[in-house]
């Protein structure tokens, strides 16, 4: 803050001071898998990009696809997709005014954890031959 | 500038409202997009489906997401570097939106 003191305007809550709910932590995690999913579109258009310029380029990227980081790149990926579009619509239910009570804020929250990690297990399961 | 943060505030809803059933559709894809080779993945986007709703997942992205960061800049640097940042968020999000357009119109007209 440059000027503290002179500011009017109201200070948001204190750094230091907070205990740990799943609800703070879903709301860090959102922002947190914005910034992943920021990254991962990015990554994603060089794919296209390497399948509209040439077969080289693209089996240069499916080589990082299919290597132990591509793994943990895409499983990252997929997870941060889950819980950013469940916890969205969290966020959207209580944009309509619903679901602000405790009780229901934080179940919604760890079934937000629970489901995208289950969901994810399952996609990688099935796209890495589990399935097909 | 308060009418711009209640646009902003309204697109970011109705993207996000977009955005998920694109995405629903988009991890079914990515599951077979792993095994995907070159010849499969160009026929899988020469088809009009696939490649309207792949370039709506990109558009409708690029816009949600920069948006999103634009905010968690705003909130957290307070310098001369906010207005550099916010401009790179600006190019990354039109970078984006060309590059997957130009690639998709690419190969879905080369069959
Ligand atoms: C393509 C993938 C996506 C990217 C890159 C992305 C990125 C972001 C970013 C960076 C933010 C800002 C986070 C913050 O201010 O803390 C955000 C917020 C948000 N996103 Fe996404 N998002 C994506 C997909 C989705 C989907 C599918 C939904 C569906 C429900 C969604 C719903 C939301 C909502 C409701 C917010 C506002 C949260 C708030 O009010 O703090 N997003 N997104």
């Amino acid at each position: 803050m440059a000027d503290g003191a002179a500011s009017k305007r109201p200070l948001s809550p204190h750094l230091q001071i907070w205990r740990f709910t799943v609800t703070l932590a879903a709301s860090i995690t959102h922002r947190g898998t914005g910034v992943v999913l920021y990254g991962g579109l990015l990554l994603m258009a060089l794919w296209v990009i390497g399948l509209a310029l040439s077969p080289e380029l693209f089996a240069a990227v499916s080589a990082i696809i299919h290597s132990p980081l591509g793994f943990i790149l895409i499983v990252g990926f997929v997870w941060s997709l889950l819980f950013h579009l469940m916890n969205g619509l969290r966020h959207l239910y209580w944009d309509y005014g619903r679901g602000f009570a405790m009780k229901t804020a934080t179940m919604t929250a760890w079934l937000v954890y629970i489901a995208a990690t289950l969901a994810t297990a399952l996609i990688i399961w099935a796209g890495y031959g589990g399935g097909a | 500038m308060s009418k711009k943060g209640t646009s902003a505030f309204i697109l970011q809803r109705a993207s996000a409202v977009i955005l998920a059933p694109l995405s629903i559709w988009f991890l079914f894809e990515i599951v077979s997009a792993l095994t995907a080779d070159y010849a499969t993945a160009r026929a899988w986007l020469s088809v009009p489906l696939n490649a309207a709703l792949l370039g709506a997942f990109f558009i409708i992205g690029a816009l949600h997401m920069r948006i999103g960061l634009a905010e968690i800049i705003v909130d957290y640097v307070h310098s001369w570097a906010k207005d550099v940042l916010l401009f790179i968020n600006w190019l990354a999000a039109l970078g984006l939106i060309a590059a997957a357009a130009w690639s998709i119109y690419t190969i879905f007209f080369a069959g």
